[in-house]
């Protein structure tokens, strides 16, 4: 086996689905692995209101924490008039901080170390706020470009930057999660590597050696569940930011 | 390291996105190269006004 740190994202077809035109439409291992985060969201939802205890079970709790912590999330960052948009962030929440730590499981595959997904990702969020927005403010939704309390003689500039800034939202919300799972990831894997590498290499002293990368690789498995998190928090708290735009503009 | 993935991806984003509206800006009206220098300047300043705020509006999360 040879050391390739990005063999892990390759992406295999498991089988057609369909064609679009000339274009064959595969079911990948990333589609796979989108299965399964799904049906775990789904057992553990289905399965935290199956019982309804006053009391709670174990997997009860886990599904009251989820709800509990998105919902705060979503009241302190959005208002009380963000919660019409709880299932939004609730279900990218789940699917990203799902996957994550599935694709921390070795042999795993990541779904979110894949720009494409996240990609597509944020601009539903994007969207979403563009459109709710026009819809709820029609024309004062602009408010959000124009900060108050600027000299008219630099508000032209102001406006630019702030409608430059708008527009690269989408991009800097889905590179950083992108390009966390893909970094932390690679760097787990060569880590990893440099044991085995020692091992062949060295002989005897080589295992000795490996000890040192071993344990650091099992420190950064502890980080990369951090990591995971993180990051879907943080996507989830900036979609909550976001929406509080289109629902007060103007601040 | 999460931190300064999330500042400097802001910092690109702002940056990437002048430079295309630039470049778009210069196919469309052929002023090339102004348009591109002017609003890669713009976007550069959009990417580090999304630092700032990125930085000092949410300090809870990293």
């Amino acid at each position: 086996m040879t050391l390739d740190p990005i063999h892990q994202f390759n992406i295999n077809n498991l089988f057609k689905i369909g064609q679009i035109g000339d274009h064959a439409i595969y079911f990948t291992n990333s589609s796979a692995y989108m299965l399964v985060a799904v049906v775990l969201i789904c057992l553990l939802m289905i399965g935290g209101v199956a019982g309804r205890q006053l009391v709670p079970g174990r997997v009860q709790s886990m599904a009251e924490v989820s709800y509990e912590f998105v919902a705060a999330m979503v009241r302190s960052n959005a208002g009380a008039e963000g919660m019409k948009f709880f299932p939004l962030v609730f279900s990218l929440f789940m699917f990203i901080v799902v996957s994550n730590v599935v694709g921390i499981i070795p042999y795993t595959f990541t779904i979110s170390s894949h720009i494409i997904v996240t990609a597509t990702l944020a601009p539903l969020v994007f969207f979403t706020v563009l459109i709710y927005g026009f819809y709820k403010n029609g024309v004062k939704f602009f408010k959000i470009f124009v900060p108050s309390g600027i000299p008219i003689y630099i508000l032209p500039l102001v406006v630019a930057i702030e409608i430059i800034s708008f527009l690269s939202r989408p991009l800097s919300h889905s590179v950083r999660l992108f390009a966390n799972m893909l970094a932390g990831h690679i760097t787990l894997k060569v880590f990893a590597g440099f044991v085995a590498l020692l091992g062949t290499s060295l002989g005897a002293i080589g295992w000795i050696g490996g000890v040192m990368p071993l344990a650091l690789t099992v420190a950064l498995t502890a980080l990369e569940l951090l990591v995971a998190f993180l990051q879907a928090y943080v996507f989830a708290i900036l979609t909550c930011i976001y929406i509080n735009d289109a629902i007060h503009p103007g601040h | 390291m999460a931190r300064g993935f999330r500042l400097s991806s802001e910092l690109i984003a702002g940056v990437v996105v002048g430079a295309v509206i630039g470049w778009g800006f210069d196919r469309l009206l052929s002023t090339s190269p102004f348009g591109l220098i002017v609003f890669f300047l713009l976007g550069f300043v959009a990417g580090v006004v999304n630092v700032v705020r990125s930085a000092g509006v949410v300090p809870r999360d990293r």
